[in-house]
């Protein structure tokens, strides 16, 4: 259970492979075996870079094996292509980016190796040894920092230098031929989660588990340990006591580890995306202990990015993780203790140390210094490296100047002297891995002594421990996490108020770990800040001195963290070198926003499965057999029209409609919205929130029913039937339903009154049967009485169709006789199969949602949120006859009695246009347009193969609208169309169709 | 031919898969032998007869018909013996009472309460009602839902109302032969969509569809 | 994602509730004048705060009310409307 998250094991590599002592390790730079290394030395790994074949062993990274191997250069610098080699080898910084086919961005330094792998070096021009584009490293002097903002306004030009700049830049080759893929995602949870697992999140983890805590551990890299596992000065034993910690946390009961894990941010409430290759988890914990640890900052001298120039840790991790020698011949530059250690552990692996270059002029003692000098190792106080130089092949370094430096940082490069090296190493200090706690709320503030920003106050359920908190030595470290854990177990069971402090800090006996100012000016430039985005010293300089010259402004003018590493090697430098400039403390100068994701997470992992609900009526899938073409309406799936072999859509279309005018047609209404009220303040209920009047409603009739918001603007409508004195149900829209029942409880939970509302929306289902045969196709499955004096209009029956319960409601959407069935979902296919044997001889018609519109067209009738927006009150749609302004209180009354002392400003009318008319119609949304001014809109509008010409509605201004007034309407591509005004309903405007004397099919025309 | 009068929401999905087609309270019901081992079993069991009614009466009058309530709000109990059915306690003051193969108590309920008392609400149940089983169940509800499962005390027997996939969900947690046994309830019209991405996350698990009655 | 306590269910997701608006009480239609009833229906107090706010759990359809500092985000209670009192 705790393995979870390690390694996989690779497959052997298929090529035939030569013994290992015969393979050439060119150069020797692999060391002999290192206790618990993280290399395979029995599998061996095949790949190729550059066109160019090597090989490594199962568990090297990319970058591992390449160095192992020799090759320096990994890759080209974003600006001016300058070769790049390994710097921080932890993620902190992307010179080695590369490709392998569809997977871009690589990250090699972090990347394992994999069988078969063929990389390229990305944003190169002919590959990364002979990369053209680094002609530009000798224009740097005309790409000034934030020349971009200010060279290419040219209009004319512009688009040349686009393609150009496109050209040269950019990260990786985008394949469009990758496939799309989507990780599952998953939930999961914790009592505690540590991030990072070092000593201190290790102490963390077993304390708070030990207590009695379920406790999730993560770590980005392959292995747990951290640095307790490479810091080491020599002294394996250190590394031992780390593996010892590592064993206890794998084996804990409590205790899940997931290594090659990424912890991409904190969000509210202690949730965590925890990301790995496979997958995204998203983790909810109830406290986190963040013990993420301190980036490595480089010290700014010129050429401080050749191959060869490495930060300290990076070197100890290739000594310590993969057995690479970093380097044969070392200058180490250094500020702190960890500077000492690294030089130990270069010297116990059998590399020369030329020199150690110590910043500060009087560095306080530490043990490491004696064993240095008894290795006659020179240690040059109060120096610094003023510029390391490239070597003939240009592909590494080949000596470092050094030179003393004033007490004001000023280099005396009168008394500089070169020394040959072959490699340097940089350990001038730690900045704070302190994006997690940021995003969590957390403030930190700046601690002089140690000259790093340290947590000042937590959130309630948030810690912090080890580097990130400031501590630096490793036996405080694990005190510190162990004290943590159980700060944090307790937090579980007692949750402290907001505002708590952090844990008091153990005092380090080191001086700070980080310099202050290890930032080394040069006339000629090339000393590097920020290595993503190739910004130099003297960048910094000049852009505050064009004024930008505050965090943020300094971070978008220069672009100081804004690449692939977020900032990870440089935002501290960068807080640094301003802080010198304006002479402000750098808490003072204040840091930028950090911001989720930690590191780039895969899009398919975001992606997920991608969970759409769909939503579907009982009678979907003969929809489908019927050649129904879905649309979506809301979440839910409905058929737009019936396809028919040889028929275009209009033409289904309009054969649907003529069907239900002529025969009979039959359509799933199941959607609707339906609801159901009963009890003996029910009606009262219904009189409050619609316009209409309910009370007096007789048992088994039914009435329109129009709702309103607060402001008076119209937000439904539907149809109310009395069942029975304390009983009523009623319709709404389809997407209105799910909203109207969520509001309508909350009225009715501040006015409780005696009644309880019931939503069937689902629970039921509803086919519209209509047309001059409707009738006679009912009768034959039921004994209900349908005729007329026993059924009138607007009537509602229960009754038995088919053997089927059912709820008959004759209603007139559609402007033919007809019947909306109301069943239970699970009958809703018998009901639906008995009505098509018993329409057979009529020819019944299946018709869908666009055949519906236009019959309930032809017949004036509105739809809510089409034929209205969101400022529409009744009187504008000509829904005032609806409206009974005489109850005691409903919703929108108020309003709508403010609204009637003003005059309306546009009024629902129905228009045609002319009969012979050919051109191109109107759509919905085309304007009204009056002298130039838009004074309404097109809102339906179709072909009525009944009345054989188009027509519509549309919002018009009111004193335009009389019958046969005669508007313009604007087409998308400025033609007008003239449209006359038009009373509705356009078809049969005295209703005839509901009477009984057109109801017997031998007396339609045919 | 005569269409059945009671068909599962998801009939039309069931069609494709192999197995014996009976009738059980009215509805088609295909009955298929699941594989012992299986990881993840799915087995729909909307053929069940059940009954809903809410209302600040309705804990009294279901009382008033012989059936013990359960106490505390998102809970359930077994209905009384002999059957197997469950009364389960939706938040405050709704109920769902879902017979077992062998009971009949739900008609008879709804039959009751056509008329129903003061503060009495019937509600029309047409559920999706399925089954999640086997060792793989904890699985996929991590992948489908944002609860934690694993820290519920079965023993209190929760009632939990969620959403599963982006859809609302009644679920009834228990355990069978030493596995975790969900029941879940939904509304029918998401049950097309609700099985259908049920089965294919089940399939990557090397699941099996099946409508045994357990 | 945020979890909100709901009274019955317990603590979810805030993904498994919609949220109401403040909690405004409506005044009596017929005794005030129109400015006041237009600013009822359209104005809000943006000021920052702890604010009653209606909050329904959608699974359950269950309507409370959530007592949340606006300016902070920090849930101080929850509770059933009839339980409601004033702050």
């Amino acid at each position: 259970m705790s393995e979870a998250g390690l390694h996989q094991p690779f497959a052997k590599s298929t090529l035939p492979q030569e013994p290992l002592t015969d393979r050439p390790s060119r150069r020797g730079d692999r060391l002999p075996p290192m206790p618990h290394e993280w290399i395979d030395r029995d599998r061996i790994i095949d790949f190729t870079f550059e066109g160019t074949h090597f090989w490594g062993y199962a568990g090297d990274t990319i970058s591992s094996a390449l160095w192992a191997s020799g090759q320096r250069i990994l890759g080209r610098s974003f600006k001016y292509h300058r070769p790049r080699g390994i710097l921080s080898f932890a993620n902190h910084d992307i010179n080695a980016l590369m490709q392998a086919g569809e997977k871009l961005n690589l990250r090699a330094d972090t990347t394992p190796l994999e069988p078969g792998m063929t990389l390229a070096a990305v944003n190169t021009i002919e590959g990364v040894h002979n990369d053209r584009a680094s002609l530009l490293n000798a224009f740097s002097p005309f790409l000034p920092v934030g020349f971009y903002y200010k060279a290419f306004h040219h209009k004319r030009l512009f688009p040349f230098w686009e393609r150009l700049i496109r050209r040269i830049s950019g990260l990786g080759q985008l394949v469009p031929t990758t496939p799309r893929i989507r990780t599952a995602k998953r939930y999961d949870f914790c009592d505690v989660l540590v991030i990072g697992a070092g000593v201190s999140g290790l102490s963390a983890a077993l304390a708070a588990a030990a207590a009695g805590a379920d406790v999730a551990l993560v770590d980005e890299n392959a292995q747990a340990g951290g640095s307790g596992s490479y810091q080491l000065g020599g002294e394996l034993a250190l590394a031992e006591t780390t593996h010892q910690l590592v064993q206890q946390v794998m084996h804990h009961p409590r205790i899940r580890l997931f290594t090659q894990t990424v912890a991409a941010g904190y969000y509210t409430d202690h949730w965590v995306p925890l990301v790995d290759r496979d997958h995204l988890t998203k983790m909810r914990a109830k406290a986190v202990i963040i013990a993420s640890g301190a980036y490595e900052q480089p010290a700014v001298f010129r050429n401080n990015d050749l191959p060869g120039v490495l930060l300290a840790s990076a070197a100890q991790r290739l000594i310590y993780r993969y057995a690479v020698k970093p380097m044969h011949r070392a200058v180490v530059l250094v500020a702190n203790t960890d500077g000492y250690r690294a030089a130990m552990d270069l010297l116990t692996q059998g590399i020369s140390i030329q020199a150690v270059v110590e910043l500060r002029s009087d560095p306080i003692a530490n043990p490491w210094i004696a064993q240095l000098r008894s290795h006659h190792v020179p240690i040059y106080s109060g120096y610094c490296i003023y510029e390391a130089k490239t070597n003939p092949a240009k592909d590494g370094v080949c000596s470092a100047v050094i030179c003393p430096i004033d007490a004001r940082g000023i280099p005396q490069t009168g008394f500089s002297q070169a020394i040959a090296c072959d490699g340097i190493l940089m350990s001038v200090g730690w900045a704070p891995t302190a994006n997690l706690l940021y995003q969590a709320g957390a403030k930190l503030r700046f601690e002089p002594s140690l000259q790093q920003f340290v947590p000042d106050t937590l959130p309630p359920g948030i810690f912090a421990c080890g580097r990130v908190n400031g501590v630096y030595e490793f036996a405080e470290k694990i005190h510190d996490g162990q004290n943590v854990g159980v700060t944090a177990f307790e937090y579980l069971n007692n949750p402290l108020p907001s505002n708590s402090c952090p844990l008091s800090r153990l005092p380090s006996f080191t001086p700070p770990p980080l310099h202050p100012a290890p930032f080394i000016p040069h006339p000629k430039g090339k000393n590097f800040v920020d290595f993503d985005e190739d910004l130099q010293y003297k960048d910094f300089i000049h852009a505050a001195q064009e004024g930008f010259d505050n965090i943020e402004l300094l971070k978008r003018y220069t672009t100081v963290g804004m690449g692939p590493s977020q900032g990870k090697h440089s935002n501290m430098n960068a807080l640094q070198i301003l802080a010198q400039i304006t002479g402000k403390s750098p808490g003072e100068v204040g840091t930028t926003t950090a911001r989720p994701f930690f590191h780039p997470v895969l899009l398919s992992h975001l992606a997920g499965r991608s969970f759409t609900p769909k939503r579907q009526t009982p009678l979907h899938s003969r929809h489908g057999a019927l050649g129904a073409k879905f649309m979506l309406a809301g979440q839910w799936q409905r058929p737009e029209y019936y396809a028919r072999s040889h028929s275009s859509r209009i033409d289904c279309i309009q054969r649907e409609a003529i069907a239900v005018r002529q025969r009979v047609g039959m359509i799933d209404v199941g959607t609707l919205g339906k609801l159901e009220i009963r009890g003996p303040q029910a009606a009262e209920f219904l009189e409050r929130v619609y316009t209409g009047r309910y009370a007096n409603l007789k048992g088994g009739m039914s009435r329109y029913a129009l709702m309103l918001d607060e402001t008076g603007v119209v937000i439904d409508d539907g149809v109310i039937a009395r069942l029975g004195l304390d009983h009523f149900y009623f319709t709404t829209t389809t997407s209105g339903a799910a909203q109207i029942h969520r509001e309508l409880t909350r009225w009715n939970t501040i006015w409780q009154l005696d009644c309880g509302i019931v939503n069937l929306t689902g629970a039921r289902s509803a086919i519209n049967l209509a047309g001059p045969h409707a009738r006679h196709v009912l009768a034959q499955l039921t004994d209900c009485d349908l005729s007329s004096a026993a059924f009138p209009y607007l009537a509602v029956r229960e009754a038995i169709v088919a053997q089927i319960p059912v709820l008959l409601l004759r209603v007139g959407f559609v402007g033919e006789w007809g019947y909306e069935i109301h069943v239970a979902a699970e009958s809703t296919p018998a009901l639906w199969d008995a009505l098509m044997v018993a329409g057979a001889a009529h020819d019944i018609t299946p018709f869908g949602v666009e055949a519906q519109r236009l019959l309930r067209l032809e017949k004036g009738h509105l739809i809510v949120g089409q034929d209205t927006d969101g400022l529409t009150t009744p009187r504008e749609a000509g829904l005032a006859w609806a409206v009974k302004s005489d109850k005691p209180f409903f919703i929108g009354q108020r309003s709508l009695e403010i609204l009637a002392k003003q005059p309306i400003q546009q009024k629902l009318v129905g228009f045609r246009l002319d009969p012979a008319f050919q051109a191109t119609p109107p759509q919905e949304c085309h304007l009204v347009i009056e002298q130039d001014e838009i004074v309404g809109r097109v809102t339906s509008v179709a072909y009525s193969p009944t009345l054989k010409q188009f027509i519509g509605l549309a919002y018009v201004a009111p004193e335009m609208a009389t019958p046969n007034h005669r508007f313009n309407i604007r087409l998308s591509n400025g033609e007008i169309v003239t449209a006359i005004v038009t009373s509705t309903p356009f078809y049969d405007p005295d209703n005839q169709r509901q009477k009984e004397t057109i109801a017997h099919p031998s007396q339609v025309a045919a | 031919m005569n269409t059945p009068l009671r068909l599962s929401p998801i009939h039309d999905l069931l069609q494709s898969l192999p197995g014996n087609w009976q009738a059980i309270n009215g509805m088609p019901v295909l009955t298929v032998s699941p594989p012992t081992t299986s990881p993840l079993i799915l087995t729909d069991r909307s053929c069940l007869t059940r009954f809903g009614v809410k209302g600040a009466n309705a804990a009294d009058w279901l009382a008033s018909q012989g059936l013990t309530i359960p106490d505390r709000p998102n809970s359930w109990c077994p209905l009384p013996n002999p059957s197997a059915g469950i009364i389960a306690r939706l938040g405050l003051s709704e109920f769902l009472i879902e017979d077992s193969l062998s009971s009949r108590l739900a008609p008879q309920l709804a039959m009751a309460c056509q008329t129903p008392p003061a503060k009495v609400y019937p509600v029309l149940r047409q559920d999706l009602a399925i089954a999640l089983s086997g060792p793989a169940t904890h699985e996929l509800l991590q992948q489908t839902c944002n609860l934690n499962f694993r820290a519920l005390i079965l023993a209190d027997r929760p009632i939990l109302l969620t959403s599963l996939i982006g859809v609302v969900v009644t679920l009834l947690p228990g355990e069978h032969n030493g596995h975790p046994f969900y029941r879940l309830w939904c509304d029918g019209t998401f049950g097309n969509y609700l099985w259908q991405t049920l089965v294919a996350i089940a399939t990557e698990f090397g699941g099996t569809i099946t409508n045994v009655e357990l | 994602m945020k979890l909100i306590p709901c009274p019955i269910n317990g603590l979810r997701p805030v993904g498994e509730f919609v949220y109401g608006g403040e909690v405004r009480p409506m005044p009596d239609p017929n005794a005030v004048d129109d400015d006041t009833w237009a600013s009822y229906v359209f104005n809000r107090t943006g000021a920052p705060g702890v604010k009653q706010e209606w909050w329904c759990h959608s699974p359950s359809n269950t309507w409370f009310i959530v007592e949340r500092n606006t300016l902070t985000d920090e849930i101080m209670q929850s509770y059933l409307y009839d339980e409601m009192r004033t702050i």
